[in-house]
């Protein structure tokens, strides 16, 4: 009898020494603790590649609020929010924790982290030349850059945080003007690391042209010129032009886009609706299509729908024709927004007959000759909004051109129901505060 | 469990070896009362360990040293019974009495061995087999437990056949993990997952758990089981451990008893019908205009003068599903060996066309006695189940889901194929609810097998003390097969993604043993110690494989016939580790105290290897067995108080900030989750929860009335919970634990025999339940939790300290305010069974929910889509009340007199559920989950999957 007891008990000591669990490593990702640490060539350029991806995400949630909100269009699907919060339908006001706001801001930091996980990756990698790490140094602040800037635009003078590299210890929300500077400055440092550097990565097809440090500087001065014309900084316009790829004679559409295919993982362009479809389609807003001036060619942009959509007391006769198919290109940042930036910069500085220049070429690309209006500043900052206007319709632009020009009210836009409101600028989101 | 541990017992009493000093031996027979011999009646001398069983013709024989010495008599069912036997007086007769107050019966309490319920310190519910199918056919195991236990809140999430069933015990426990209880079927720890489809890809649904999959509990043959037993909080779970957080529901299935071989067979033919409709919007031409426009008005006036105008509402869920299930047992043994064989095949069809769920289930349970010391059981379960769910609930512009879609429809809008069989587009809606009922395909196919073995080892046996050492081992393997096919056709498809085809191939693996060493010492006092050691091991192994395709080849349904693939697997896997230790002491059946502990270590944990403890107490006292207690009104009273905890680990992938794959046109790449992007803790330990109840249990007048009353306390402490991180980080979240909660409630429990004349018997079990919770700490500010709603601008849950957890709020002006609370003020089951002469068998169950909130955003899609009845238009906001009165179940047996000696017995029935409904709530049916059976999700409903009420008739044979 003891014996027995003895034994069992024994082996059920076996049992609980033997059990000893252990540790799993994540079976379904590539553990952050990995690439901080030891990253290799392959795991940096997996970190360009999806900062790359990930900057296009929401990117039409972006598009279509700030689209609402300067009416330029409507998102009629299955969500109400879209024609009552974006139009402060009834009193309503921008929420700031709701899909609109939060997505592409989401998105954007996202893209932020790749870039910083990438930079504290750097630090800690012993592969890669010096000139390669400036490489991605420059890559990755440039994109950061880019990610600030387009959310700045929305926030406005609610602020943005710039230093987020820690996610215990975040830096402060820095004013509108403090992260205008933080931005160009931040623009400033990629293009100085640009220079001599060297590219151990491969962009997508998307950025053919700009997949060299020289050429991508090229694009690193865009989007600082750009940051210029939102800051108001008209004078530090041209210097930044001088280095990009604005260029008189080169196609409008130079640019670096963002690509999408079926490739596994991939998504579609989320811009591209299917022509005809209800229940889900993004409709041009009346005015925009009214307005548009005979012979105009950007009015191959709009479709006319076969049945005109209502939703929620909303009306449009046409439906977003941008782009062809599902796999189509979404322009970043091409040469038709440079030279409209130069046209506006030398407006601001003064320089009208350059300004005139600049606005022709734009004009003769779409059929309406050149221009004969009065050379004032105040009919040309109308010219240039015009074709701000029709060039960038449903890109992201207009709630912006217009709140710089003082014509993001009720006044100047149409109100398409009463109790409508005109927002200028987005909430900074809950998570934020 | 019952069962086993019946047999246990039976098996420490057979094989005494009572030394030859001075004895005599005692014979008899058993019977009932109305005169039928008992098998398996155990005996045993007060006392010692010596006893016996009766057999097959209910005698006895059993050698006694003392003279006077006290026989007991006990028997699953019936009242236990103390004879006195001396050398002369050796011969005795006992009728036992049945037990209807239940208070023999044996309640499984520790991992390894059982008490009987009247020295029970915790208030368990048991639902036995017979209170479990006898009323009505059950669709699946926990739909059938519906108001049939206190303090148990069960809601149905999706009305499709097959599943979509959240319980909760004792309100919630968890906000990140699960809320569902552990579940266990004869010792096997099983799967209870819901599996999504990944229809969301075509839907545009938000999450999984979105989707209206159904938990995989529909897989259970509910006339499989024996009795259901659950522990409800940590003062009875915490043997349970780590997993045990949402309480323990310990399923135990039929065994074989021996004796004459019994054939059963059983066949029910039925319905299935909507419970109600929510009626759409009623038009006249002018009001068409008025809403609309002229243009409309032209096309209703030309639908009306066509005939054209159709109740798409009653198109759609309008379909009567058929209902078979057959039934086939076979049950017996000789005095070694017992089985239990049992083969099914449930097929039912939906209020939607094309919908529906079949289960073919296979079962046999045998039990053998190797020899005098060891017996070994075996229950193994192969299960076939297929269920077909369509599309319902949240969308974003898939154009499925039926009540998202007909919210938009305009029923003056033809939408019914051509000759040619095209389906017209819907113009007013992301798709066309006929198309996706006809064209669609939303399937999975579920192949399981589930089985167990036990054994039973008895070491060493002497007057006074018992050594016996248990064990059991068990695995449940799943393959869960999905299929969703959106044809390229659909106009939601067409031009962009052209055609979804989503493949799951999902398996589970879990496998347990346990192995327990048991001491029973009993003191010539009347004392019995129990001491109980023992270790389990657990295991849980997922791999989750979706493949979906878009850019199909017209009308390919394969794979590979597209342009484009996406494929996705999940990984999780879990192994836990736990020690047991437990000792009861038992003073005669007057007070009974426990002490136990148990130690966990698990992988989800920061450090596998750190054990956790969780320790529990209690104590019962009944008072009606002291000696001084004379009372013959009161022939139960007992008061009883236990404590306990638990924990609930993490779920996987917490301790993990990882990287996804992206991909850019070919170029592959790494970031962070684009939704829920953790910010793992690689420190993590579990969330626990301490548990104090306290309780008296009462019979009176002859165990006519029988009361049980519960009250508990129930702390979870440090709950983990996603916390939104700024979104400036790039995290979604990051997992916290500054977080207690209090749940706190009440259960009464009336068992009443108001009626017992002969030819008229009526039982009566009234159960009352309510429970409030309480944040009692938040380290951060009050916030909306993850996933459980849909933001503050249209109503969510808020975690706020001071305030219920299961409250709603909502955007004003002033910040959020209260619009809500999802927690019913009480919940009360009413079961009846009525026996009237020997042949009819009427019973019933009605449950009433009182209070109880529901958001229901299908009225805004309807309002949106100018569809919601015009008697809704007095309604504002969207929290209604979801009070209502439900006749659930309702039966009527007749067995026929005995005509044929090869026909045991011939029984015919009708039964019901859902009859009736009494309730104020708008739409189909006030229980609702629009995200699913885990964490704080129901109370919400968008667009659901209508209830059906059922029909039934049955016949069952036994052989």
């Amino acid at each position: 009898m003891k014996n027995i007891i003895s034994i069992l008990t024994c082996a059920m000591l076996l049992m609980l020494t033997a059990c000893s669990i252990d540790e799993v490593t994540d079976p379904n990702g590539v553990q952050l603790a990995t690439l901080l640490e030891n990253a290799e060539i392959g795991d940096l350029n997996a970190l360009v590649n999806g900062t790359e991806a990930r900057m296009r995400r929401s990117w039409d949630v972006y598009v279509t609020s700030t689209g609402s909100v300067s009416r330029e269009l409507y998102l009629f699907d299955a969500d109400p929010r879209n024609t009552e919060d974006l139009l402060g339908k009834e009193g309503a006001s921008l929420d700031n924790n709701t899909f609109y706001l939060t997505a592409p801001y989401t998105t954007r930091y996202q893209t932020v982290l790749n870039c910083n996980i990438l930079l504290r990756a750097l630090e800690n990698t012993p592969e890669g030349s010096a000139a390669q790490k400036d490489g991605y140094r420059g890559f990755a602040n440039t994109i950061k850059a880019l990610m600030f800037l387009q959310e700045l635009a929305r926030l406005n003078t609610n602020g943005i945080r710039v230093d987020v590299a820690d996610p215990e210890n975040l830096g402060p929300i820095l004013s509108k003007d403090a992260a205008y500077d933080a931005i160009l400055d931040l623009l400033n440092t990629a293009y100085g690391q640009l220079q001599g550097a060297e590219f151990a990565f491969q962009l997508s097809s998307g950025f053919d042209n700009f997949d060299t440090p020289e050429t991508f500087a090229q694009f690193n001065r865009a989007i600082a010129a750009r940051a210029a014309i939102y800051a108001e900084r008209y004078d530090q316009v041209q210097g930044f032009l001088d280095d990009s790829f604005l260029d008189d004679h080169s196609a409008l559409d130079l640019g670096p886009k963002h690509v999408f295919s079926t490739a596994s993982g991939d998504f579609l362009n989320p811009m591209f609706k299917a022509p005809q479809q209800s229940g889900d389609q993004i409709i041009v807003h009346d005015s925009i299509v009214n307005n548009i001036r005979e012979d105009d060619a950007r009015i191959s942009k709009f479709r006319l729908r076969n049945n005109p959509t209502s939703q929620d007391d909303l009306n449009g006769d046409y439906e977003l024709a941008i782009y062809e198919s599902s796999t189509s290109p979404i322009s970043i940042l091409r040469n038709e927004e440079l030279i409209l930036i130069a046209a506006e910069a030398n407006i601001q500085t003064g320089k009208l007959p350059d300004a005139v220049n600049y606005l022709n070429i734009i004009r003769n690309a779409y059929g309406l000759g050149n221009y004969t209006g009065p050379e004032t500043e105040e009919a040309l900052t109308d010219e240039m909004l015009y074709h701000r206007t029709y060039s960038f319709f449903a890109e992201g632009h207009r709630m912006f051109d217009l709140r710089r020009y003082g014509l993001l009210n009720s006044t100047f836009l149409p109100i398409d129901r009463e109790g409508d409101q005109v927002f200028t600028e987005f909430p900074l989101p809950l998570s934020e505060q | 469990m019952k069962q086993f541990t019946k047999t246990a017992l039976l098996l420490a009493m057979l094989f005494v070896t009572a030394a030859a000093t001075a004895q005599y031996t005692v014979t008899g027979a058993v019977k009932s009362e109305s005169g039928e011999p008992l098998i398996g009646v155990s005996i045993i001398v007060k006392g010692t360990t010596s006893g016996t069983v009766t057999d097959f013709a209910g005698e006895f024989s059993l050698n006694v040293e003392s003279s006077p010495a006290s026989l007991l008599f006990s028997y699953t069912g019936f009242k236990s019974k103390v004879v006195e036997v001396t050398s002369s007086n050796r011969n005795v007769s006992v009728a036992l009495e049945e037990d209807i107050a239940n208070l023999e019966e044996i309640v499984v309490t520790g991992l390894a061995s059982g008490i009987k319920r009247s020295n029970l310190a915790n208030a368990v519910a048991t639902v036995s087999g017979k209170e479990l199918t006898e009323v009505t056919t059950q669709q699946t195991v926990d739909g059938a437990l519906y108001g049939k236990l206190p303090g148990v809140n069960i809601v149905q999430s999706n009305g499709a056949p097959g599943g979509g069933i959240a319980l909760r015990l004792r309100g919630v426990s968890s906000l990140s993990g699960n809320n569902q209880p552990l579940f266990i079927i004869d010792g096997v720890y099983i799967t209870n997952a819901e599996i999504p489809s990944g229809l969301r890809f075509a839907s545009g649904a938000n999450s999984g758990s979105e989707e209206g999959a159904s938990n995989r509990l529909a897989d259970l043959n509910p006339e499989d089981i024996e009795s259901i037993e659950v522990l409800k909080g940590a003062s009875a779970a915490a043997i349970y451990g780590t997993r045990a957080n949402a309480g323990v529901v310990i399923i135990t299935t039929k065994q074989g008893a021996a004796g004459k071989t019994k054939v059963n067979f059983e066949q029910d033919l039925g319905v299935n019908v909507i419970q109600n409709y929510v009626g759409r919007r009623d038009y006249t031409a002018a009001q068409v205009e008025e809403t609309y426009d002229a243009d409309e008005r032209a096309k209703f006036e030309a639908a009306q003068a066509a005939g054209e105008v159709f109740d798409y509402e009653k198109e759609i869920y309008g379909n009567t599903g058929f209902i078979t299930d057959s039934r086939l047992s076979v049950s017996g043994g000789s005095d070694k060996t017992t089985f239990y064989f049992n083969t099914s095949y449930r097929d039912e069809g939906g209020i939607i066309e094309n919908t529906g769920f079949d289960r073919f289930s296979l079962r046999l349970n045998v039990d053998h006695r190797i020899s005098d010391k060891f017996r070994i059981g075996i229950n193994s379960n192969y299960i076939n189940s297929f269920a077909s769910r369509s599309f319902t609930g949240n969308e974003n512009e898939g154009g499925l889901s039926y009540g998202y879609n007909l919210a938009f429809t305009r029923d003056w809008v033809n939408l019914f194929p051509d000759e040619l069989g095209n389906y017209p587009d819907n113009p007013n809606a992301a798709g066309n609810p006929i198309f996706v009922r006809d064209q669609t395909k939303n399937e999975e196919r579920n192949n399981r097998f589930l089985s167990g073995a036990n054994m039973e080892f008895n070491a060493y046996q002497s007057d006074n003390l018992v050594v016996k050492f248990v064990g059991n081992a068990g695995v449940d393997f799943l393959l869960n097969e999905t299929f969703v096919y959106v044809p390229e056709t659909h106009q939601a498809q067409r031009g962009r993604d052209n055609g979804f085809i989503g493949v799951g191939k999902n398996k589970v693996f879990n496998y347990n043993y346990q192995a327990f060493g048991i001491i029973d010492y009993f003191s010539p006092g009347g004392l019995n110690l129990n001491t109980q050691v023992g270790v389990t091991y657990l295991n849980f192994d997922r791999n989750f494989v979706l493949d979906r395709s878009t850019q199909l080849i017209s009308q390919q349904t394969n794979l590979q016939s597209s342009g484009a693939q996406v494929v996705e697997q999940r990984i999780e896997l879990e192994e836990e580790f736990g020690i047991v230790l437990q000792e009861q002491a038992n003073w005669d059946d007057k007070i009974i105290a426990t002490v136990g502990a148990r130690f966990d270590k698990s992988s989800l944990n920061g450090d596998p290897n750190k054990l956790f403890a969780f320790p529990r107490a209690s104590l019962a006292v009944n008072i009606a067995n002291f000696d001084f207690w004379s009372s013959s009104l009161v022939n139960q009273w007992k008061l009883r108080v236990a404590y306990g905890e638990t924990g609930s680990s993490a779920t996987f992938g917490s301790l993990y900030t990882s990287l996804l794959r992206t991909n850019v046109a070919g170029n592959v790449g790494a970031a962070i989750a684009l939704n829920d992007g953790n910010l793992g803790r690689p420190d993590l330990e579990p969330e626990t929860s301490q548990e104090l109840e306290f309780g008296t249990d009462l019979t009176l007048f002859n165990n006519k009335l029988g009361v049980e009353l519960t009250y508990y306390i129930r702390n979870v402490e440090n709950l983990l919970y996603f916390f939104d991180l700024p979104a400036s980080t790039g995290y979604d979240n990051e997992i916290r634990n500054d977080f207690d909660l209090q749940n706190r409630g009440l259960e009464v429990s009336l068992n009443i025999n108001p009626v017992n004349v002969p030819n008229f018997n009526w039982n009566s079990t009234v159960n009352f339940w309510f429970n409030r919770s309480e944040v009692t700490r938040l380290g951060v500010q009050p916030f909306v939790p993850e996933g459980v709603a849909f933001g503050l601008g249209l109503g969510s849950f808020y975690i706020e300290q001071g305030q219920p957890v299961t409250q709603l709020k909502g955007s004003s002006a002033e910040g959020p305010v209260t619009i809500g609370d999802v927690e019913p003020d009480f919940q009360l089951g009413w079961y009846n069974e009525i026996k009237i002469a020997r042949n009819i068998d009427f019973n019933f169950l009605a449950h009433w929910k009182q209070g109880g909130d529901v958001l229901n955003l299908s009225r805004l899609l309807t309002d949106i889509g100018n569809n919601t009845p015009r008697e809704f238009d007095n309604l504002t906001g969207f929290i209604e009340d979801a009070s209502y009165f439900r006749l659930r179940e309702v039966g009527l047996y007749y067995t026929l007199p005995k005509f044929s000696n090869t026909l045991q017995r011939l029984r015919l029935g009708v039964s019901g559920r859902n009859i009736l409904t009494l309730t104020d709530y708008s739409s189909y049916d006030p229980e609702t989950s629009t995200k699913g059976g885990t964490g704080l999700s129901t109370g919400i409903e968008v667009a659901p999957f209508p209830s059906a009420r059922q029909f039934y008739f049955h016949i069952g044979m036994q052989f």
